[in-house]
């Protein structure tokens, strides 16, 4: 019969050496050896080139250390200097716009009985699908030299910071208003209630419940605009002019004076308020989970006419502005001959890209699009449970979560130097990578990895934590129950990550500039080549057929979500 | 007596600073229902998270069937468990739930059906294989679950509060179907919960846990008759405990009265504590030469259906009693709060415990 015993702390300390763990079995000991791989991936294709800057920035020419040498000439560079400023005026500014129209944008969506919600919310989302670089495009053709608005810019020009920050705006504008939508969702109508019952104005509630609660959401909103304004190459290359900012000027250093150890210089500058608003946006992610408990009831916005007509009236204003954007680049794409022939043909796509040799770099897109798509998606959401739901080498787990959040903090230009100087090098067993599609794909893959590992995450922290557990007791390997069951019931999610990264690989240009070779030159990039040769009719056909590309493959994913909901209605119900 | 099927020894856990479990040990017999009893944050989920492998403990071993399974990952430990999720995999149908641990076994598909539709008709739902968990009712989704933990006749079915998510009715009738069940199959089952009504309706022995140690293993009538310790007595059931003295051999003093008690389990003296239960209190019957017997001033009495529980005073005692009285009882009595009555608890009935 059993006894109540203590068991003595000697004992226990005896015991202790011998039991702290379990056999590992052959079934865990390969989800661990993946989990490895997956570990030491992200640390050759992420921490090493980024090492590498580092390393560079503090080197000269000859590859001797000179300690922050670099740094101090960069700093007493005047011209260099005002790129600092250049870029952080710009982008306040970028950000000080962009930040009220997006959120009466999402407030009109969420607070308003409008009509037409989901049309106007569409609209406002197109600029997504496109390189940023369409809309400078798309502002030269309106407002530039030979611009047809041309006469309304007086003594001024597009060219140079009005043209960078009113682009800027139009790309950055959906991303704004995704973040500012899901936050003024999440309040509690009961507060609302509450205010009514204790007659409180509509100017107070505004300020002291609408406001506080959507908070978080403000601040990671203008923490997303400002970095993108920072980040981006497309539009200053393309409608900057002589206006230099940070981003052009790695470029420019690297490309053009092959001056590496300035480009690193220029690199690590443009990580640090990247960093810190990083930082800045992690902490209040942190704060805002808690803000929505279970229990909350959502918010119905009741109809009032006056309310609703000017919401309307906003909003219909915004997606006119939008499609006048898109539309003069795509209308541009068929003008024969800006600005003396304006009868439409398909010269641009025929004789400019077509017989030009181009239509390779759609081509080479659709490629990489396609492998980033499958392959990235693959890697990211297997990577993500393994480190989620599989057991052993506790050590190394964290270290693959950091690695899995990093990107986000790293600008597209920052990442594609550090590519090219770490896999250039004739030393590195991986040099056979630089030129290839690989590296264009592993390298897209990289950049967007964080917000696909978090929509991975989130899926896999929403099913049943046992089912692994479930599987084991039943001997049934991790693996068949990942393909049975955690695969199919986070399908919406995988699809999520796939088209994300899909658009993204069709559309990015920062990474990807320094890092493609003859042949696999992306649409994107042959954007940036047409514009600078001059051929900026066939430049605008080419953003065109993005667009439209990436249109139809969201087309595509929607349609297949849509099959899947009916498919698994059946099971999904509950 | 032949060797336990399952023996802890020792079983020690700490989650860093906090101790979670110091030192337990216990033995599951063959065949036998044991429940792990005791408020949250106990340590007994924690105990049986270890028993399945998926805590490792930071000391002592775990024996199953005779074979040493402290180090062994969960595949390859043999039992059966159902979460208080159930953990259903909802994108499978009821067949192919029940059915997950047997694929892996090379069965022909005939034999597993027929084992799927034996285990159906097991759990009281024969019609259900084709439908999704999302269809079933929460009742019927814990009998899929338990239905998919015996598939493949483990040696030990665990069980983690596995009646806690339903409704009140569903959970009275599925303890009796659950302990059915395990009866007919033979199956050494742990139980967890909180609930000492399910521990006490379905444990052929209960464990009750308090801050990752066991306060006393005995059979349901044990530990609710006589529990080893305060916290047992005050945890199982409603309870009477008063501060006693010591007055002698066999006799303690209560608000200066004294009371007839084996005092056997206190044998040191000094300050006591008395335990009885509200349905020891009688009042039938009772006079002043009755022992154990004394005035109580009636306070308050609430009608709980089956029976009333009267809340009442003693001279000389600072806090209110309770005293449990059956329907016929309060008919007969017609107890209004204000009433004087002559109660008596029998000395058999009383138990005390050293003061802590």
């Amino acid at each position: 019969m059993s006894q109540i015993a203590d068991a003595s702390l000697a004992s226990a300390t005896r015991a202790t050496a011998r039991a702290r763990r379990l056999r590992v079995h052959w079934t865990d000991r390969i989800g661990n050896a993946l989990l490895l791989v997956a570990g030491v991936a992200l640390a050759i294709f992420l921490v090493a080139p980024m090492a590498t800057i580092l390393a560079k920035s503090i080197e000269n020419r000859a590859g001797d250390f000179v300690g922050l040498a670099n740094f101090d000439t960069y700093l007493r560079t005047p011209a260099l200097l005002t790129s600092i400023w250049n870029s952080l005026w710009v982008s306040a500014l970028v950000t000080a716009i962009t930040l009220p129209l997006a959120f009466t944008f999402a407030y009109a969506l969420t607070r308003s009985c409008m009509p037409f919600k989901a049309l106007l919310r569409n609209l406002a989302l197109v600029p997504i699908l496109a390189p940023s670089l369409l809309a400078a495009i798309s502002f030269i053709f309106w407002f530039g030299n030979q611009g047809v608005f041309k006469p309304l810019m007086g003594s001024g020009q597009i060219y140079g910071a009005p043209g960078i920050v009113i682009s800027m705006i139009f790309a950055t504008f959906p991303h704004a208003l995704m973040i500012l939508v899901t936050a003024l969702s999440l309040t509690d109508a009961r507060l609302y209630e509450a205010a009514d019952s204790l007659a409180t104005p509509a100017w107070r509630k505004f300020l002291t419940i609408t406001v506080p609660g959507a908070k978080y959401g403000l601040i990671s909103a203008a923490m997303v605009v400002f970095t993108y304004a920072l980040s981006d190459f497309g539009i200053p290359k393309v409608i900057g002019g002589n206006f230099n900012m940070l981003a052009t000027d790695i470029f420019k250093l690297v490309i053009g004076q092959q001056d590496f150890a300035k480009g690193a210089v220029v690199a690590i500058i443009l990580l640090v308020p990247v960093a810190v608003t990083y930082v800045v946006d992690g902490y209040v992610q942190k704060r805002q989970s808690a803000l929505l408990s279970a229990r909350s009831v959502p918010y119905v916005p009741r109809p009032s006419r006056a309310f609703d007509a000017a919401m309307l009236a906003f909003c219909a204003l915004l997606a006119v502005l939008m499609l006048a954007v898109l539309g003069m680049a795509i209308y541009a794409s068929f003008v024969k001959l800006w600005p003396y022939n304006f009868s439409l043909s398909l010269d641009h796509y025929r004789m400019g890209i077509v017989d030009a040799g181009i239509f390779g770099a759609y081509l080479n897109s659709l490629k990489m699009a396609f492998w980033v798509a499958t392959l990235g998606t693959v890697f990211i959401f297997a990577t993500a449970y393994l480190l989620e739901k599989t057991r052993g080498i506790d050590g190394f787990r964290p270290f693959v979560r950091l690695m899995a959040v990093l990107p986000m903090g790293v600008p597209g230009m920052v990442l594609g130097l550090g590519y090219i100087f770490f896999f250039v090098r004739d030393g590195n067993p991986l040099h056979f990578l630089y030129g290839s599609l690989g590296i264009l794909v592993i390298n897209t893959v990289v950049h967007y990895y964080s917000s696909s590992h978090l929509t991975a995450l989130t899926a896999l922290k929403q099913i049943d934590a046992e089912f692994e557990a479930v599987s084991a007791s039943l001997k049934v390997p991790f693996w068949r129950t990942f393909f049975r069951v955690t695969v199919p019931v986070c399908l919406p999610a995988v699809l999520d990550i796939s088209r994300y990264l899909f658009v993204n690989a069709m559309t990015t240009v920062s990474a990807v500039v320094f890092l493609y070779s003859p042949n696999t030159v992306p649409a994107s990039v042959a954007i940036v080549n047409l514009d600078e040769a001059g051929d900026i009719g066939p430049a605008a056909a080419m953003a065109s057929l993005i667009v439209v590309t990436s249109a139809l493959v969201c087309g595509i994913y929607f349609a297949i979500q849509r099959w899947l909901d009916r498919r698994t209605q059946a099971w999904r119900q509950s | 007596m032949a060797a336990d099927f399952l023996e802890l020894s020792g079983i020690r856990k700490e989650f860093g600073e906090f101790v979670a479990l110091k030192g337990v040990s216990l033995g599951v017999r063959q065949g036998e229902l044991v429940c792990f009893l005791g408020p949250s944050g106990c340590g007994k989920t924690t105990l049986l998270r270890i028993v399945a492998g998926l805590e490792v403990q930071s000391a002592g071993t775990i024996v199953q069937a005779g074979r040493d399974i402290s180090r062994l990952p969960p595949m390859e430990r043999d039992y059966g468990i159902v979460f208080q999720s159930y953990a259903l995999f909802p994108n499978l149908d009821v067949t192919a739930n029940v059915a997950y641990g047997l694929v892996n076994r090379r069965m022909p598909r005939a034999r597993r059906e027929e084992r799927v539709r034996e285990l159906l008709a097991l759990v009281g739902l024969p019609d259900a294989g084709a439908k999704f968990p999302g269809q079933l009712s929460g009742g019927q989704q814990q009998r899929i679950a338990i239905a998919r933990a015996l598939a493949t006749s483990p040696g030990l079915l665990l069980l983690d509060e596995p009646l806690s998510a339903l409704d009140a009715r569903v959970r009275v009738r599925l303890r009796g179907e659950i302990r059915a069940l395990q009866q007919r199959l033979g199956i050494t089952t742990i139980l967890v919960t909180h609930d000492q009504e399910e521990a006490l309706s379905m444990a052929d022995r209960i464990v009750v846990m308090k801050e990752g140690a066991i306060e006393q293993i005995g059979a349901p009538s044990e530990v609710y008759l006589d529990p080893a310790t305060p916290f047992v007595a005050d945890f199982v059931g409603k309870t009477n405990l008063l501060p006693a003295q010591a007055a002698g051999d066999g006799r303690v003093l209560v608000g200066g009265q004294h009371f007839e008690c084996d005092t056997r389990a206190a044998p040191g003296g000094g300050a006591l504590r008395v335990f009885f239960r509200p349905e020891a209190v009688q009042m039938r019957g009772v006079n002043g030469s009755t022992p154990n017997s004394a005035d109580a001033v009636i306070e308050k009495v609430e009608f709980l259906g089956a029976y009333s529980r009267v809340t009442f005073r003693l001279g000389g005692i600072d806090q209110p009693l309770y005293a449990d009285l059956s329907v016929n009882d309060m008919s007969w009595f017609r107890l209004k709060p204000g009433d004087t009555l002559r109660v008596s608890v029998p000395p058999e009935r009383l138990r005390v415990f050293e003061a802590p």
